[in-house]
């Protein structure tokens, strides 16, 4: 805790010198983590780290409309789903594997269009939210995601059940960025940037109209609110996020993607992540998707022998931590950051009544 | 010059006649009452009024001389149209000072993807916000617990606070639906003496929906009754209080007249 704090007490003073200095900082300190992971442990950690970054940036986006503006959405991994395929289609060769489309365009132009293309879905994917609220919405975009990796699963041409294969790395000059280390540089900057977005948006009026929404649909239309919208905002938002994420995730090494990708259990481990972080908490949301994606990562090979039959025992770990979640932690680790900074808030207040207090006898 | 004027508006709920043919004018800078028994349709009107519902065909609401019938309620609210509700319906997990801040949204200056791309602007324009909403948070005397989440007010501090949120949009007229309800006589006074003088402040014109009559009688211009979604009355204080009409639908027919005046006066 004294940690923390100390740590909390070095960003304030460089957020008051400069706003985009302890963003530089962290930026600096993770610049050497591969080479760290890779001397203490192996290369496979980065791609762990990589793969960390693209939910963080999943978790993040997923916040803005299910955390910011309060609609629950199922369907974010079929955003993702859709950045994936579409940029990794885009930048394919004509006439690729198993009759795959391809295009051949340059994956730095496939990248920013894939991101394009996943706004637009997501303006699709939100427009139940005009009509619907609550569990119905969540059913509505739950067919709709689901729906795309089923359109994806059975359409040859955008991999089906072979997925697609050999999707090509981004370059820089002549450098081929096809290591986990060299990706892990996009990837984490991809992340930091999405992270620093998300908070300019929470503190402007447009965060704020949609936090209105959450809190009150009714009262923040009558406070001037378009509040359609914004929730169609805010669905364009997270998608921006998950075209981007699946896009890089597409060209990630080892370039290939399949649809069991984009499953509903990728979902559920998705929402496990913003609800563990706690709803609306953008740190929150980060921890929670390095701490699921590791957990993730760690039960995924388990497997409990019972009257020696395998039992795959990660489905089970994840729903139960989710009920158990939802029951005793329902503000998530966002809510320790928030009891925390008010903790400091109300410290650093009384210690300025009580120094003020003593100037003035 | 009337400010808000409604002709023949009606709203039905199925077979329920909630706001029957009422036409309405309500005179720029003046406090004008709507009073009438539970369940007279004095919510719904104002929720007609500011666009949350939609009222029947062959109604008409102007406002300011602009035609806002069918119009949606953000629109509505951006002409200058603003209210409280009986239930408050604050943003209970966001800060006070953004509750007003989200008050303030008709006037923000950048469009809603500003952020992301001029940073410093916004940054600069809701700095200027923000101190414009400290002097409102200060007028009100909700300053310092500025930083604190609305859901942990108190219940008179949240009265107040949702008059801030409706006079942080800059209304030329705000519709106050119970102000005081719940509030012990005294906070009741105050809040009545806190609104009057808001009014004089920012120059509003005032619609007031109150269950106590007292303080309908003793600080508004003119007074509407409603009574089962009709407009039974019409006139100053003194007038209303004295239409048998209005005695009738509070109290039904029996009561000898000793025993509504002393009600009424009490």
């Amino acid at each position: 805790m004294i940690i923390l704090s100390k740590l909390t007490d070095i960003f304030e003073y460089l957020a008051k010198r400069h706003r985009l200095l302890p963003w530089l900082l962290a930026y600096v300190l993770l610049l050497p983590l591969p080479f760290v992971l890779a001397g203490l442990f192996n290369e496979y950690l980065i791609d762990l780290v990589n793969r960390i970054c693209l939910f963080i940036l999943l978790a993040v986006g997923l916040n803005i409309v299910k955390g910011f503006c309060g609609q629950v959405t199922v369907g974010h991994i079929g955003l993702y789903a859709i950045g994936a395929v579409t940029s990794a289609v885009l930048s394919l060769e004509p006439g690729g594997f198993g009759g795959a489309l391809g295009f051949g365009w340059p994956v730095w132009l496939a990248i920013p269009t894939a991101v394009m293309v996943t706004a637009f879905a997501g303006l699709i994917i939100g427009l139940p939210s005009v009509r619907l609220q609550g569990a119905y919405l969540a059913l509505a975009t739950l067919g709709l995601g689901e729906s795309v990796r089923i359109f994806i699963a059975v359409t040859p041409a955008l991999g089906s059940s072979t997925g697609l294969m050999m999707i090509p790395s981004p370059s820089v000059g002549s450098f081929t960025l096809d290591s986990f280390t060299s990706y892990y540089y996009i990837v984490m900057t991809a992340a930091l940037f999405g992270i620093y977005f998300s908070f300019s948006i929470l503190r402007s009026a447009t965060g704020r109209a949609f936090q209105a929404i959450r809190e009150d649909t009714t009262a923040a239309a009558v406070n001037g609110i378009n509040v359609i919208k914004y929730k169609l905002l805010a669905f364009v938002f997270s998608a921006v996020y998950a075209g981007l994420a699946g896009a890089l995730f597409a060209h990630m090494p080892p370039g290939y993607l399949h649809h069991n990708n984009f499953t509903v259990i990728e979902m559920v481990t998705l929402l496990l992540m913003v609800v563990l972080g706690g709803i609306g908490n953008v740190w929150g949301g980060v921890i929670g998707a390095i701490v699921v994606a590791i957990a993730y990562d760690q039960t995924k090979d388990l497997v409990f022998y019972f009257m020696d039959r395998p039992i795959v025992i990660q489905p089970l770990v994840f729903g139960l931590s989710m009920v158990l979640l939802v029951m005793f932690m329902p503000r998530g680790i966002g809510g320790w950051i928030e009891d925390f900074q008010r903790n400091r808030r109300f410290i650093r207040r009384s210690e300025e009544r009580l120094s003020g207090s003593t100037r003035n006898t | 010059m009337a400010l808000l004027e409604t002709l023949n508006l009606s709203k039905s709920f199925g077979g329920l006649q909630a706001i029957d043919n009422v036409s309405l004018r309500v005179d720029e800078n003046s406090v004008h009452g709507l009073i009438g028994p539970n369940g007279s349709g004095k919510s719904t009107f104002f929720n007609l009024l500011t666009g949350v519902y939609q009222p029947d065909i062959g109604s008409h609401i102007s406002f300011n001389n602009i035609d806002i019938t069918n119009k949606p309620a953000h629109y509505i609210a951006s002409q200058g149209l603003a209210r409280t509700f009986q239930l408050l319906r604050l943003y209970g997990e966001l800060s006070v000072l953004e509750n007003v801040l989200v008050g303030y949204h008709p006037h923000t200056k950048y469009g809603p993807l500003a952020p992301l791309i001029m940073g410093a602007e916004v940054r600069r324009q809701d700095k200027l916000v923000k101190e414009e909403m400290m002097d409102l948070l200060e007028f009100i005397g909700l300053a310092e617990h500025a930083e604190i989440p609305a859901a942990e007010l108190s219940g008179g501090q949240r009265r107040l606070l949702a008059l801030g949120r409706a006079i942080a949009m800059k209304p030329k007229m705000l519709l106050l639906d119970e102000p005081g309800a719940g509030l012990s006589p005294v906070n009741v006074d105050n809040l009545m003496a806190t609104i009057l003088t808001l009014k004089e402040r920012y120059n509003l014109t005032i619609v007031v929906v109150e269950h106590i009559l007292k303080v309908v009688m003793a600080t508004c211009d003119t007074i509407s009754v409603l009574d089962h979604g009709q407009k039974i009355s019409e006139g100053s204080p003194t007038f209303v209080k004295n239409d048998p009409a209005v005695v009738e639908a509070y109290l039904g027919r029996e009561m000898a007249d000793e025993d509504i005046r002393a009600a009424m006066n009490s």
